[in-house]
């Protein structure tokens, strides 16, 4: 098992929190590092100008934090952050000046500002993505300033608010540091911590993979639209918190304040620094804040141009960013060339646990099509058929392509819905349901283009199975197995897996998802002949010890001959033939299809 | 009231026939390649520039002005070609296919900078060569007919060349299929330049026309790119008939706003439709739904 020599130094015997953060752990600290140093040193030598500076960067630095959870982690494209960041600090200094609110009570007041401004933005989320989201939360980084103008009688109009914080920025701690420093440099690593924490939890990597891949995350019973919804609210708390501190360092909130400007500043520092990466947030905000600041001190206006050409030039040179770039160098340097070959028998085959066999390989079939219809326009993909899968077998879906067996899968699970006829799964009528709801009924997929996702480590890429198992499965894999698969494959790229293997992975996913019901769509496309032979075996073995129930999409008809109890033969979407290996075989119908053509 | 709702009427087609030439340059780019250009308001101010440059230094009549028209098209041609270009570089490989959001993005945040840095936030003004007109009994400037002519004469160009010239035909096919496109041996990149080339006429003319009606400011591109692109979601994304509808509507709806609650909430009514629309008829009017992959 060429596996097990990935990893010299399985993780095991650390303590919770170094395990929690993995190959994050040094940009964390550093990360943590730079912000309380850059926040505090200024303080020590009494160097006013670059205290105050370093108190905005590091604001800057919690709502770049943000965008970048929301643009990677979540996969939305927001240009209007600042407009969250303005409606914090404005309600905040609103109520505090207008309505003699203590600043604390404002706080929560300007969060709460945030919290409905996200939800704002979270709603036109649910329902388009990318360009559009950009130019929607676009409009509303322009719209903010206008409202600000419009409602003076509450922010003053152009004249804005101001507010005193004097005794916060009197370097009273020991004589000399102030709370406001200290306060800010503390506020700024904790998040940066929370992120680092949060990707690497169960929601973290849900969000990921609803972000990378909206139908891999409903076939693990992920709704891509809570999981936008939270990032949106997470992302704009965060960017909300930055946002009450900001008059509290400036005295000042006026329509200027929030102008689009900010928005592209929080966005661009994230692509420049690096996406994805929690160094990254940090290194934008420096180079494209603070570079012009020390260079360009008397030309304000060079800044946006620094913006523009710095992201420009970043997005042609460096594409992942500085960071991202780094890493990527760094990253083909020390495993350049590594393989890492899959053996998924040997990891999961060796247990052997005493399962009865499924006892209700019985009555009610664990999938029942009737009268199933589905087209496509005028292409009918799925013709009026019947089909029943039963408890505890390796029921195999064949034909030619465009023969409707995709469809059929997809039709199982919730991706596409049938025209009429229905859908029973365990007795339950599916017909209606979404994916993600048909997925938390105990049936999980594979797809012919494995969904494998490069930004997770090959652990994380299985483990997103095990978050979603749901917990009543009547043959749970054992602690040990997983234990074993984790060791295994660890923190390693899936890049290292070559492309013929990756879909393994993804078996590997399916099967910690612990579902009764698994369909798989061409897993063994891309397997050599002696891998083939250990996947058949593993499928029978899944079925046997674990009671498993497949749907088997394959065009691989030696395997699915070897290992299926039971075939379906599908052509032009109709069921041409079903029913034991031996009897599809003697079928004249299916001889003809297959005879000749498969030995061409 | 009467002579109010005629000035809302005829100006507010006049501002929807800006939004739809906005819409219409959006179209060519993003039906070739997919790419919305987030720098195309700024390049529309660009436009408008030329003009304000023209009639601060020279005194010239309408004749000349026209004579110009072609001239500021093709500056701004060549500057979105230019800009094409760099758009498409990171595309090459496949792994950054949305990078363009970030370039588009930069190049506008660069132009905005650039206007900013040479004529400061204060806006100009060009004026223009004709005199007012008398519509529905209201006098309305020049530009606001004239925008509604140019309307008309790129909607009909464009449809013309998109479906009687090869090359035109060719960049239907990418819109179509740009895998079965490239298989087909078309020269994808020249096209996808070319169709930046004819968006640059068609905003570049579209900003000279009517800057004697806008302010030429660093901060004014985005607005009305952003009212563009309402426009062309309402119309339905990539269809041209759906922007010479969905431009009028937004613009009648943008003077309603500003005269009845004042001109603060002419964006924010905009981004009102836009959400609604997103939310509840996202393929807008004339758009085309697409089948989701799995």
């Amino acid at each position: 098992m060429t596996a097990a020599t990935l990893q010299n130094a399985p993780h095991a015997r650390q303590n919770w929190f170094t395990s929690r953060i993995g190959k994050d752990a040094t940009q964390l600290w550093l990360g943590v590092f730079l912000i309380i140093a850059t926040g505090l040193a200024p303080d020590l030598l009494d160097s006013s100008y670059w205290s105050h500076a370093f108190q905005l960067v590091n604001i800057f630095i919690i709502a770049s934090i943000c965008q970048n959870l929301l643009l990677v982690d979540a996969g939305q494209t927001s240009f209007g952050n600042g407009a969250i960041f303005g409606v914090a600090g404005y309600a905040a200094a609103i109520a505090t000046t207008m309505h003699g609110v203590s600043y604390p009570w404002a706080v929560v007041l300007g969060l709460i500002a945030s919290l409905g401004a996200s939800v704002l933005f979270a709603l036109p989320a649910l329902r388009v993505q990318h360009f559009y989201l950009g130019f929607v939360t676009l409009s509303a980084a322009v719209v903010l300033p206008e409202l600000a103008m419009a409602f003076n009688d509450f922010t003053n109009g152009i004249i804005g608010i101001s507010l005193n914080f004097e005794t916060l920025h009197q370097r009273s701690i020991f004589g000399v540091i102030s709370p406001m420093s200290l306060m800010i440099a503390l506020i700024t690593s904790v998040i940066l911590i929370v992120h680092a924490l949060m990707r690497r939890s169960m929601l973290g990597r849900r969000m990921r993979v609803a972000a990378e891949s909206p139908e891999a995350a409903q076939a693990l019973g992920i709704s891509p639209g809570v999981m936008r919804s939270l990032a949106f609210i997470i992302a704009g708390l965060g960017t909300g918190v930055a946002g009450v501190i900001y008059p509290m360092i400036v005295g000042f909130v006026g329509p200027t304040s929030f102008n689009l400007d900010i928005s592209i500043l929080f966005f661009f520092a994230v692509i420049v620094g690096g996406r994805g990466t929690l160094l990254g947030p940090i290194l934008g905000v420096w180079i494209l804040y603070l570079l012009p600041n020390i260079l360009l001190a008397e030309f304000v206006n060079y800044r946006l141009i620094a913006y523009g050409l710095v992201a420009l030039l970043v997005m042609l040179l460096l594409p992942d960013g500085i960071v991202g770039g780094y890493l990527n160098w760094r990253h083909k340097k020390q495993h350049g060339g590594k393989r890492l070959d899959l053996n998924v028998a040997a990891v999961l085959g060796t247990q052997s646990s005493a399962l009865s066999k499924a006892a209700d390989a019985s009555a009610v079939p664990a999938i029942e099509v009737r009268q199933g219809r589905k087209t496509f326009g005028k292409v009918v993909a799925v013709d009026n058929v019947d089909l029943t899968v039963r408890h505890g077998e390796i029921h195999g879906l064949v034909g030619a392509n465009g023969s409707g067996k995709t469809s059929l899968l997809n039709v199982f699970s919730g991706f596409s819905r049938l025209n009429a006829g229905s859908l029973h799964v365990n007795g339950v009528d599916i017909t209606s349901l979404a994916p993600h709801q048909i997925a938390r009924l105990g049936i999980a997929r594979t797809f012919q283009t494995p969904r494998i996702f490069g930004s997770m480590t090959l652990w994380e890429n299985v483990q997103i199975g095990r978050d979603a198992r749901s917990g009543n499965s009547k043959a749970p894999i054992p602690e040990s197995a997983v234990e074993k698969l984790r060791e295994t494959l660890g923190e390693g790229s899936p890049d290292w897996v070559p492309h013929g293997q990756r879909r393994l992975l993804e078996v590997m996913r399916v099967a910690l998802q612990e579902s009764d019901i698994m369909l798989l769509d061409e897993p063994a496309a891309g397997l050599s002949p002696d891998e083939r032979k250990q996947f058949g075996a593993l499928l029978q073995q899944l079925r046997d010890q674990y009671g498993k129930t497949f749907v088997l999409v394959e065009h691989d008809l030696d395997l699915v001959w070897g290992i299926a109890d039971r075939i379906t033969v599908l052509d032009a979407g109709r069921v041409v033939a079903s029913g034991t290996p031996d009897e599809v075989a003697g079928d004249p119908a299916v001889r003809h299809m297959f005879i000749e053509s498969s030995h061409a | 009231m009467i002579e109010e709702f005629g000035i809302i009427l005829v100006r507010g087609i006049g501002l929807g026939a800006i939004y739809t030439l906005v819409a219409l340059s959006f179209n060519v780019v993003h039906s070739s390649s997919g790419i919305l250009n987030f720098a195309q308001g700024n390049m529309f101010v660009l436009g408008g520039f030329i003009a304000f440059a023209m009639s601060s230094q020279v005194e010239f009549g309408p004749w000349m002005w026209l004579a110009v028209i072609p001239l500021a098209g093709i500056s701004i041609a060549l500057l979105l070609t230019f800009q094409g270009w760099i758009t498409l570089l990171p595309l090459k490989n496949s792994t950054q296919q949305n990078s363009w959001i970030i370039t588009t993005m930069a190049a506008s945040t660069i132009i905005g900078a650039v206007m900013l840095l040479l004529k400061g936030p204060w806006a100009q003004t060009a004026t223009s060569p004709f005199t007012p007109f008398n519509v529905l009994g209201t006098r309305t400037p020049a530009p606001y007919i004239l925008a509604m002519i140019a309307c008309v004469f790129w909607y009909v160009a464009l449809r013309l060349f998109l479906t009687k010239t090869l090359t035109g035909l060719a960049i239907s096919a990418l819109s179509q299929d740009l895998e079965a496109a490239r298989a087909a041996g078309l020269r994808v990149r020249r096209l996808q330049l070319i169709a930046f080339a004819i968006s640059g006429m068609v905003i570049g003319t579209a900003g000279y026309i009517v800057a004697p009606i806008i302010s030429i400011a660093a901060d004014t591109g985005i607005k009305y790119m952003l009212n563009g692109f309402i426009a062309s979601v309402v119309g339905g994304m990539g269809s041209d008939i759906g922007a010479m509808i969905g431009g009028p509507l937004v613009g009648v709806l943008s003077m309603f706003a500003i005269y009845q609650f004042g001109g603060h909430f002419q964006n924010v009514v905009s981004l009102a439709v836009l959400v609604l629309v997103l939310m509840f008829k996202p393929e807008g009017l004339f758009g085309r739904t697409s089948a989701r992959r799995v």
